[in-house]
């Protein structure tokens, strides 16, 4: 065995406990652990989640729903990057009384009955006219494309060191007439709205 | 060499349909929803995203965290990858920094600018026997099987991940991944738009600098350009002096990526660099009183590599066209002077047959250029070669019981102009037991190809001074290491198996362990002695003869876990245990003691400890053990690293750290073949600063 000066052996005493525990908790905790669901993160699986938890803190203004129990329609404009996941994801959820409907829709097709429109990155050549469309109305436009929140989307995410990120365009959601909460605004990234479109 | 889809999703080649969330980075966002066989297509498998508040989402991995614990769970190998946030959160300075943290590999530092790295034994600087790919081109040196590690550098900010596969890749990677393959991938250049500026200081890294750029050109062109430069203080000897060790380099680089159609995708990347680097050297001299010389060496690297690489896409098949150019001198004056091309053409077709059966075939052709200077010390003959190397190999992976079986087998066939033919075959089978828990085992055959210098070197070692007992000889006799036409390549045949289990959504474990069987290992054998310094003979050379009388077996487990204990503090650990007895044939006349482990220390540890604090604080903390290294007296030895990071904006990411915390000082390895001072690894202090813009 090699020599140690005894500074070492004191740290050594002093380290073996905490690798011991650190190497012999784990395997404990492996021999008896309980088979649980395997937490399987995916990009779209997460943003889901995001889209839900957006769904809770933006408020909308009185007169957006009919009734109570309205359901939250989500719009997903072009190439739908889900596949099925949304809709696995928020099938049975509902936020107050309100359960969500999603609908897949193509440029062209009428935006107006979306309270949420996730606007694909297919969607980019014409994301301005897709805005203009929505102008005025409180529809909560959500982006994945780096420079859509900038150029007027109110939500964009963005991925970043393998995590999901957003930018929030403060102006765009004024526009909207949405209340974004502040809960929401202290994990976001402010953008501003480019100079070009401020109006 | 196949390394086209090795590049963008390495080990999908070596395991089949694995690492589809590994793809995140490189493919578009629309192409990303079928999230593979245990994703969230399976409903039972989907956590509840709608009962994790946005902080708890924020901090899920997209891709890393599924790659290492769920996606690695499917494939019939010893896979370890390393994240950027890896990276970060360990505080590495460099790519050999980074290593540290994989189970079965071996790093250890001989000077500022050297290392030696190997895995599951034989390390060395010259170690022979690791395979090192960078996005796809291989920076293996033909010169003595091994690589260069001062002159392989990236911009770690730009690192997607290290894949570390210990064992045998050879059916897809061809000779020389004998004991494992390192690739280290890089963002495509989608993924690293905008600006970024890093600066470092630390008490070791004087300064290191780099900025990054990356921009789009068109609707489907991205493209980033880099430059970097460091500047490392020399490092001490073991008397506290300061020694000749210091090292700086400028290096620099782009790289377009385009998705130019759906069906196709195109990849031009090249980096070009030069360094200065010092040491101090001892050589065999017949002019000096004491017939070696100690002196400071300063030399310069220079070089530079050019890769392209097309993919396209069929409704059932896909295939891949790679080539690259890779230019490597090496100007040291005194000792060994070197020029190296290489230009490597690979292709590779996958095709889907039906539901259950993935078949990849591949052609490479690689040709390398090499010329040399020598000196007393070293000379390589030839000295100018021209090397073509061939090779072709298919394997086929077959799903069956449901796909909770899969059984593949694979072959490649080479021809290099030293040894002929070569095949390297596999057999990986992959069962899943349930859901969170698979078992894996694999045997396959590897060979490493002789390298240029054992084929035509001459190096003295040492000179024996005239009159010294046993010979007494009247002339200084000079022990020289010699390679041979006859040496032949090395051969492993590898049992592998393995086990994980996701044992809770919070804690997973990889087991793997294995026996590997070697022969034909390279020995060197006393020759006849030669009388040399011209027609009046002024010196005996005593020649030890590359051979392959050696052989014997290796075994070892390396068992990697970790566990979430909160969502915000992770702990990680690994133990490598490693045993080597390799043994000179009975026919064998090398003089060199067989000593168990060699160079390779027989137990390591490595654990991590990552603290997410509030205000984008994150707190890591890492502990290593190394066993001593048996045949350098090196003994064994802990470290304790800490490092701080703080993202006090969006834009800035800044670091502080310590490494060596336990040691004021301390050497890690002693180089073999050329007596380069090794220098003491210190305690070092740095910070770091990072803005993106």
């Amino acid at each position: 065995m090699p020599i140690f000066v005894p500074r070492d052996k004191a740290i050594m005493r002093l380290l073996r406990p905490i690798i011991a525990m650190g190497i012999c908790l784990s395997m404990a905790l492996g021999a008896s652990a309980q088979a649980l669901d395997s937490s399987d993160s995916s990009e779209y699986l997460i943003k889901a989640g995001f889209i839900y938890n957006f769904a809770k803190l933006v408020g909308w203004p009185q007169g957006a729903f009919a009734q109570p129990d309205s359901p939250i329609v989500i719009g997903i404009l072009g190439t739908d990057p889900f596949g099925g996941i949304i809709d696995r994801v928020l099938a049975d959820k509902q936020i107050d009384a309100r359960h969500f409907v999603i609908k897949r829709l193509k440029w062209g097709m009428d935006l107006k009955g979306c309270d949420i429109l996730f606007i694909g990155s297919s969607e980019a050549v014409h994301l301005e006219e897709v805005l203009h469309a929505l102008k005025g109305l409180p529809v909560l436009t959500i982006g994945e494309t780096p420079g859509f929140a900038r150029r007027g989307c109110i939500i964009n995410l963005i991925v970043e060191d393998n995590k999901v990120r957003f930018e929030v365009n403060l102006d765009a959601a004024k526009q909207a007439d949405l209340n974004i909460s502040s809960r929401l605004l202290a994990l976001a990234r402010i953008i501003p709205q480019s100079a070009a479109d401020v109006r | 060499m196949s390394s086209i889809r090795k590049n963008n999703t390495s080990l999908m080649a070596s395991a089949g349909r694995i690492f589809l969330l590994g793809m995140l980075t490189v493919c578009p966002p629309g192409n990303v929803s079928a999230s593979g066989p245990s994703g969230p297509d399976n409903p039972q498998n989907v956590p509840d995203v709608t009962s994790m508040s946005l902080e708890d989402l924020m901090n899920l991995q997209v891709t890393s965290v599924s790659k290492r614990t769920q996606k690695v769970g499917d494939a019939a190998a010893a896979v370890f990858v390393i994240t950027q946030e890896d990276i970060r959160r360990s505080g590495a300075a460099s790519i050999p920094d980074a290593l540290r943290m994989v189970p079965g590999l071996e790093v250890a530092r001989i000077d500022e600018n050297k290392w030696a790295i190997g895995a599951r034994g034989f390390n060395g600087r010259f170690d022979n026997k690791l395979l090192v790919l960078i996005d796809g081109r291989s920076v293996y040196t033909p010169l003595f099987s091994g690589v260069y590690w001062n002159v392989q550098d990236v911009v770690l900010e730009d690192v997607d991940r290290i894949e570390v596969i210990r064992g045998p890749g050879a059916t897809l990677w061809g000779a020389n991944a004998v004991d494992g393959v390192i690739n280290i991938i890089t963002k495509s250049a989608k993924a690293t738009q905008g600006g970024l500026v890093t600066a470092e200081a630390g008490s070791e890294e004087r300064t290191a600098e780099s900025v990054r750029y990356g921009g789009k050109i068109g609707d489907n062109t991205y493209y980033r350009v880099y430059g970097k430069y460091f500047d490392w203080y020399p490092s001490i000897d073991a008397t506290g002096a300061t020694a000749s060790d210091g090292w700086h380099a400028l290096r620099s680089g782009f790289r377009v990526d385009s998705n130019a159609t759906t069906a196709n995708s195109f990849t031009v990347q090249g980096d070009i660099y030069h360094d200065n680097f010092g040491e101090t050297l001892t050589v065999p001299s017949l002019t000096s009183p004491t017939f070696s010389s100690t002196y400071p060496n300063n030399g310069y690297n220079t070089g530079g590599d050019l890769l392209g690489r097309w993919n396209h896409t069929f409704s059932r098949s896909s295939t891949s066209l790679q080539m690259y150019y890779d230019r490597t001198n090496i100007a040291d004056p005194t000792v060994f002077g070197d020029h190296e091309s290489v230009y490597d053409i690979d292709f590779q077709h996958d095709i889907h047959l039906g539901e259950s059966q993935e078949l990849v075939w591949g052609l490479g052709y690689r040709s390398i250029q090499d010329s040399n200077g020598s000196s007393f010390t070293v000379a390589l003959l030839p000295n100018h070669s021209s090397l073509n190397q061939y090779s072709a190999f298919v394997q086929d992976e077959v799903s069956l019981l449901n796909n909770r079986m899969h059984i593949t087998v694979g072959s490649k066939f080479e021809h290099n102009p030293f040894t002929g033919f070569e095949f390297e075959p596999n057999v990986r089978v992959l069962g899943t037991l349930t859901k969170q828990q698979s078992v894996w085992a694999a045997v396959s055959r590897a060979v490493r190809t002789p390298a240029l210098t054992e084929e035509g070197l001459q190096l003295n070692a040492a000179i024996i001074p005239p009159g010294t007992a046993p010979l007494n000889s009247p002339l200084p006799v000079v022990e020289a290491i010699f390679g041979s036409p006859l040496f032949q390549s090395e051969d492993l045949l590898a049992y592998e198996v393995g086990y994980r289990v996701q044992a809770t959504s919070s804690f997973s474990l990889d087991l793997a362990a294995f026996y590997n069987n070697y022969t034909n290992l390279r020995s060197a054998e006393p020759g006849a002695p030669i009388l040399g310094g011209g027609p009046i003979p002024s010196y005996v050379i005593l020649p030890f003869v590359a051979s392959n009388k050696m052989g014997g077996g290796t075994y070892g487990i390396e068992p990697f876990a970790e566990w979430k204990i909160l969502p915000r503090w992770k702990i990680l650990g690994s133990y490598s245990f490693l045993r080597m007895n390799i043994r000179k044939n009975a026919d064998s006349l090398d003089p060199t003691p067989d000593i168990p482990n060699g160079a390779s220390p027989r137990n390591q540890f490595y654990f991590r400890s990552s603290l997410d604090l509030p205000k984008h604080l994150e707190q890591d903390l890492i502990v290593r053990y190394v066993d001593q290294l048996p045949s350098l007296n090196i003994p064994s030895y802990y470290s304790l690293d800490l490092h701080v990071g703080w993202k006090p904006l969006p834009q800035l990411q800044l670091s502080f750290g310590g490494t060596d915390l336990l040691n004021k000082q301390h050497l890690e390895f002693i180089p073999e073949f050329i007596n380069t001072l090794p220098t003491e690894v210190r305690r070092t202090f740095y910070g770091g600063i990072s803005w993106t813009f």
